[in-house]
């Protein structure tokens, strides 16, 4: 077993950043920190380099997610999972981010998608098609090798 | 009314009318032996000169709205209609020139259009905020059901006595069902209608991750129901499904659950079968809080609920009436 993958909570809503620590725990990650606003969630991703960022679009200093997930995905070179009830304001290309899972989220959509994410991380490809909920942007389908024919349940 | 000569060199007026004279402000000594282009000014619209020049070089008769000037730089719009006249050789000889003031009528038709586009662009304006509106309502209340779903799913983690655990997780599952409608709702483009197939698909892609060893099933017709009933139908299909899980399909144990969707008659017809222990002895099942939401929702839907022997397991059966 390698290292279990490390992950950055940026999300100002603080019961869902707690309940989302137990889930990454419980998907066999490590929750290194937690930002509530966009400039200390780039600052925690250049600092603590994570492997994953789960990053809400509306922080408490705006709807400034976007531009942060960008700035970590190339600065800091972490993964970045969208969380956002905003879906649909995300641009085409989702800054860089790898994919995106809608709120509301069921805890075990984000259990399967880290565990997902993980197996994709360590693999360079990805186990299967990803799980319900978890929607991926082109540019991870095409990196990852994601089977997108896979017939819908 | 003027009266030119169309065979003379560039058409001279030859007669005028008081009429005229009134509405140009020129005297008739001023006009007459002239072309009328004197009329025109620095407003004036050359397409409507040159399709003028043209209906009268081609012997045409013809109808324009030209904006002219009287003597005193004045502009006005008048309504020209202009009619060649022929000899009996069939030969061109006069045209006749009548001509009706319409400013005032040009002015009302100006007031209309910049009163019909202002409208547009208030009503454009009201469009653009109704949606800004929705989109922020909506994204309001998916935030709302994650911070309920949140709550419930960290409540549960510190719970130790079994009973209530059990009871938190159901309500966790409900309000999951709730949550699963709105984002459908408004990830479709149509927010009146409510698909139940891809509902079902949805519920049970998140259900049955906790239960592997579960083989599902699913045949689902196409099935659009209004909005409105969307919740109350996403709940008692929940509980049907959560109670297959508890009663019908032992932990660790594979088992086998179905649902099918389909049209029959005039109803909707939703089934959720499981190949567990079936029916009680008796028939009749105790009245948990489950069942009784069920049988209240269903009240609600105008739907009935049955339960029939699935040989083997049990066998919901949902019916609504198609357009209720």
């Amino acid at each position: 077993m390698s290292r279990p993958l490390s992950v950055l909570i940026v999300e100002d809503e603080v019961l869902l950043a707690v309940e989302l620590g137990f889930l990454v725990r419980e998907a066999g990650c490590v929750e290194v920190g937690h930002a509530l606003d966009s400039a200390d969630a780039v600052r925690l991703a250049q600092d603590l380099k994570p492997d994953i960022a789960l990053v809400d679009v509306h922080l408490s200093d705006g709807p400034t997610g976007v531009d942060a997930a960008r700035e970590i995905a190339e600065q800091a070179g972490a993964i970045v999972l969208f969380m956002t009830a905003n879906v649909k304001r995300l641009p085409d290309d989702l800054a860089g981010a790898c994919g995106v899972i809608g709120k509301p989220y069921s805890d075990r959509a984000v259990r399967r998608a880290l565990t997902f994410l993980a197996r994709c991380l360590q693999d360079g490809a990805a186990p299967g098609p990803p799980p319900p909920g978890l929607a991926l942007s082109d540019s991870f389908v095409g990196r990852w090798g994601v089977d997108q024919t896979a017939p819908a349940a | 009314m003027i009266i030119v000569d169309a065979q003379a060199p560039d058409m001279p007026i030859v007669f005028a009318n008081d009429a005229f004279l009134n509405m140009s402000g020129y005297r008739r000594d001023e006009v007459m032996g002239r072309n009328c282009r004197f009329l025109q000014g620095p407003d004036t619209d050359t397409d409507v000169i040159k399709a003028l020049a043209n209906a009268i070089a081609n012997g045409e008769p013809t109808n324009v709205d030209v904006l002219n000037y009287r003597k005193d730089g004045e502009p006005f719009w008048n309504a020209l209609q202009i009619s060649p006249v022929r000899d009996a050789k069939g030969q061109l000889v006069y045209y006749i020139g009548s001509q009706v003031d319409v400013t005032a009528r040009k002015a009302a038709e100006a007031a209309l259009e910049a009163a019909a586009a202002e409208q547009a662009l208030t009503a454009q304006q009201a469009l653009a905020d109704r949606t800004a509106l929705l989109h922020e309502v909506d994204h309001r209340v998916k935030n709302n059901l994650q911070l309920i779903t949140s709550l419930l799913v960290l409540q549960t983690r510190r719970t130790l006595d079994d009973a209530t655990r059990a009871a938190l997780q159901s309500m966790l599952s409900r309000v999951s069902a709730i949550a699963t409608v709105h984002r459908r709702l408004f990830q479709s483009h149509d927010l009146e209608r409510f698909d139940v197939a891809t509902f079902i698909r949805d519920l049970m892609g998140d259900v049955s991750s906790g239960r592997e060893e579960v083989e599902i099933h699913l045949d689902l017709e196409r099935v659009d129901i209004p909005a409105a009933q969307a919740a109350p139908l996403a709940l008692a299909v929940n509980e049907l499904v959560d109670n297959a899980f508890k009663h019908g399909l032992t932990p660790g144990h594979p088992g086998r659950l179905s649902i099918q969707v389909r049209r029959l008659n005039g109803h909707y017809v939703i089934e959720v079968c499981d190949d567990g222990p079936g029916l009680p002895e008796g028939g009749a099942f105790d009245q948990g809080f489950g069942l009784t939401i069920t049988n209240l929702l269903a009240q609600q839907l105008r739907a009935t609920l049955t339960f029939e022997a699935g040989e083997p397991g049990l066998r919901a059966i949902l019916k609504l009436p198609a357009h209720g």
